[in-house]
């Protein structure tokens, strides 16, 4: 029958009657009523007793009295939050049998309102954020057995509420975030094993039993970023199906060998933020569904990372370590590489990246890097942006950047070169080779069609590029003319930025070398 | 459920901090979230105790943010955790998929997988 699939009280004849609505309220034929911020200091009369959906939201009703909500048995959403509640009387939502979603957040409540949620079996999504609570008596939630979601963050909690999630089976989501919470207990959440998100941010959480998240065997969302934690969250060990773990903003010292070995789906890992100085070797293996890993300034990491079987690693940042060495074989694993930041290490050869055909950024920033063979960036024809800036780099083999088609952003300012090869350079718009001393000739500029951008050694290196006025007749300038084409010179120096640009007090002749 | 009117934009809310009659919210009051509603080519800022159908809340010390659920959600806990799906989609342990895993089957009516 077709009113079946109607919600009671719903026309569904095809015409609109009005709803039976409150006039401080404006309601909808479905049985939605928005009474919401309205200055309202109690629940409105002369609403439809099928009204489904409530909200009360942003009014001044600073209690619930018993039996206040007696003449909604259809209720399935109830929304009081910002209210300024600070008592719900045992009796207040008796007769919501079918409400499923319930929110107080935003008010003034001290602890949870136990005896008048006791008969809320139908409820899933429970809202307490934003209070005041600092207890949850044992019996708080003992009548939900369909409790889905709940939201405690934002109170004043300094312990886990272990006893009043005990019988929680079909809870699937909890935030404990913005809390006082300092520890976690072992079996903090025992039974909660259909739990697949667990916030705990921003709270005081400096220890962690080694068995505190024992039972949390479908848990996929676990953040603990903004504690004090010191020692690496070992109790990770219990969650197998973990896929996104967040500890970054803490005071952890070190990552173990073997650090998750019993998360093999993990997908990310925010650690940014600790004062990390040592890194297990064998960490981050075999973590086959991580796409990103950043570690910045572990700074007694010697040993490069083995990333076997992490094989669909997208980005990786290891920066501000001890390493010296990339291991020969990087590419033969991270096939799928995009961004690629060995920065501040203390590297001083590379090996051929062949393999990581997808890079499309690379940093090598200020390391001990000598030289560039052939086979190091051989087949990179997707690599945009090459850092080598603040190296040690004497030596560029003439084929080495022959295939880097797409290159656009080239950096080999500080460095040792005396020349640099520029075919395969054909894409490049920035180019940067300031702090090269004994880089004196000049620069192909033919070569270079699509550049925009140029840092030089020298001001009369910029002529090849911007075209000065004052020429001098040197065979040096003679080239300046034969390697831009004289007709060139007005369309490049449109649009062409070099520095240091000449002028009056550095000529574009080579006088006594960059004195300026 | 979609809100049948959303609260009044402009400065007159009552969670607004800072606001403009231009933009509406330039900042909220503690503990509420400030959402952009887009109303033709311009942005009006809503401080809100819940964020709006289709979006989660995301508290921090510094200010909670109103965040986008995945497309598939109507509404969602967070990021990767929807709690209502979209039409044609049926939700199972905070996923909402077009299909549903074995031993379930799909209720419409709750667009969820059931047993």
């Amino acid at each position: 029958c077709l009113c079946c699939f109607l919600r009671p009280g719903a026309t569904g004849q095809g015409h609109a009657t009005p709803a039976v609505c409150s006039p401080s309220c404006s309601c909808d034929e479905d049985g939605g009523a928005d009474c919401s911020a309205r200055g309202l200091t109690t629940v409105p009369t002369g609403l439809s007793a099928f009204t489904y959906y409530l909200d009360l939201s942003m009014n001044n009703i600073t209690e619930l009295p018993a039996f206040i909500f007696k003449n909604f048995p259809y209720l399935e959403e109830l929304r009081l939050a910002g209210n300024d509640l600070s008592f719900i009387h045992p009796e207040a939502l008796s007769g919501l049998h079918q409400l499923k979603v319930l929110m107080l957040q935003n008010n003034q409540l001290k602890t949870v309102p136990s005896a008048a949620l006791k008969n809320l079996h139908s409820l899933q999504s429970l809202r307490l954020d934003a209070n005041h609570i600092t207890t949850v008596p044992e019996d708080s939630f003992e009548g939900l057995q369909q409790l889905r979601h709940l939201w405690l963050d934002d109170n004043n909690l300094t312990e886990v509420p272990v006893g009043s999630l005990r019988h929680q089976a079909n809870l699937q989501a909890l935030t404990l975030a913005l809390n006082r919470i300092s520890y976690i207990p072992d079996n903090a959440f025992a039974n909660l094993t259909s739990l697949v998100v667990l916030h705990l941010h921003n709270n005081r959480i400096k220890e962690i039993g080694e068995n505190c998240f024992s039972g949390l065997v479908n848990l996929e969302t676990l953040d603990l970023n903004f504690n004090n934690l010191m020692v690496f969250p070992k109790a990770i060990e219990a969650l197998p199906k973990l896929k996104e773990l967040g500890f970054h903003s803490n005071d952890i010292a070190s990552i173990p060998e073997g650090a998750f070995h019993n998360n093999p789906l993990l997908r990310t890992i925010h650690l940014y933020d600790n004062p990390l100085s040592s890194v297990g070797a064998s960490a981050f293996q075999n973590l086959s569904d991580l796409h990103s890993l950043m570690l910045r300034g572990a700074s007694m990491m010697k040993d490069f990372p083995i990333l076997t079987s992490t094989n669909n690693l997208e980005s990786l940042t290891l920066s501000g370590t001890k390493i010296s060495t990339i291991p020969a074989n990087l590419c033969e694993d991270l096939k799928l590489l995009r961004t690629l930041d060995l920065s501040y290490n203390e590297i001083e050869a590379l090996p051929s990246l062949q393999g990581c055909v997808r890079l499309q950024e690379i940093s090598f920033q200020h390391n001990h890097i000598q030289q560039i063979d052939r086979h190091t960036f051989q087949g990179l024809s997707a690599l945009r942006l090459l850092d080598l800036s603040r190296n040690e780099i004497r030596v560029i083999d003439r084929d080495a950047f022959l295939t880097l088609s797409a290159l656009s952003n080239l950096d080999l300012s500080m460095n040792s070169l005396t020349v640099i090869p520029t075919s395969g350079l054909s894409a490049l718009s920035q180019l940067k080779l300031s702090g090269n001393p004994q880089m004196k000739n000049v620069l192909p500029a033919k070569t270079l069609p699509k550049l925009r951008s140029i840092s030089v050694p020298y001001a009369y290196q910029c002529c090849a590029f911007v075209g000065c006025d004052s020429m001098a007749s040197s065979s040096e300038e003679s080239d300046m003319k034969k390697s831009t084409g004289g007709e060139d010179v007005e369309r490049i120096s449109m649009i062409m930025h070099c520095s240091p640009s000449p002028g009056a007090f550095k000529p574009c002749e080579h006088l006594l070398g960059n004195w300026m | 459920h979609k809100p049948i009117s959303s609260v009044s934009s402009g400065c007159q809310q009552g969670g607004c901090l800072t606001c403009s009659d231009y933009n509406g919210c330039l900042s909220c009051k503690p503990r509420f979230f400030m959402h952009l509603e887009r109303i033709g080519m311009k942005q009006i800022g809503v401080c809100m105790t819940s964020c709006p159908p289709g979006f989660y809340g995301t508290r921090s010390p510094e200010r909670n943010t109103c965040t986008k659920c995945r497309s598939e959600c109507d509404s969602c806990f967070n990021k990767n955790f929807c709690t209502r799906c979209r039409a044609g989609f049926y939700l199972h342990l905070g996923k909402c998929q077009e299909n549903c895993p074995e031993g379930l089957v799909r209720s419409d009516t709750q667009r969820e997988c059931v047993s």
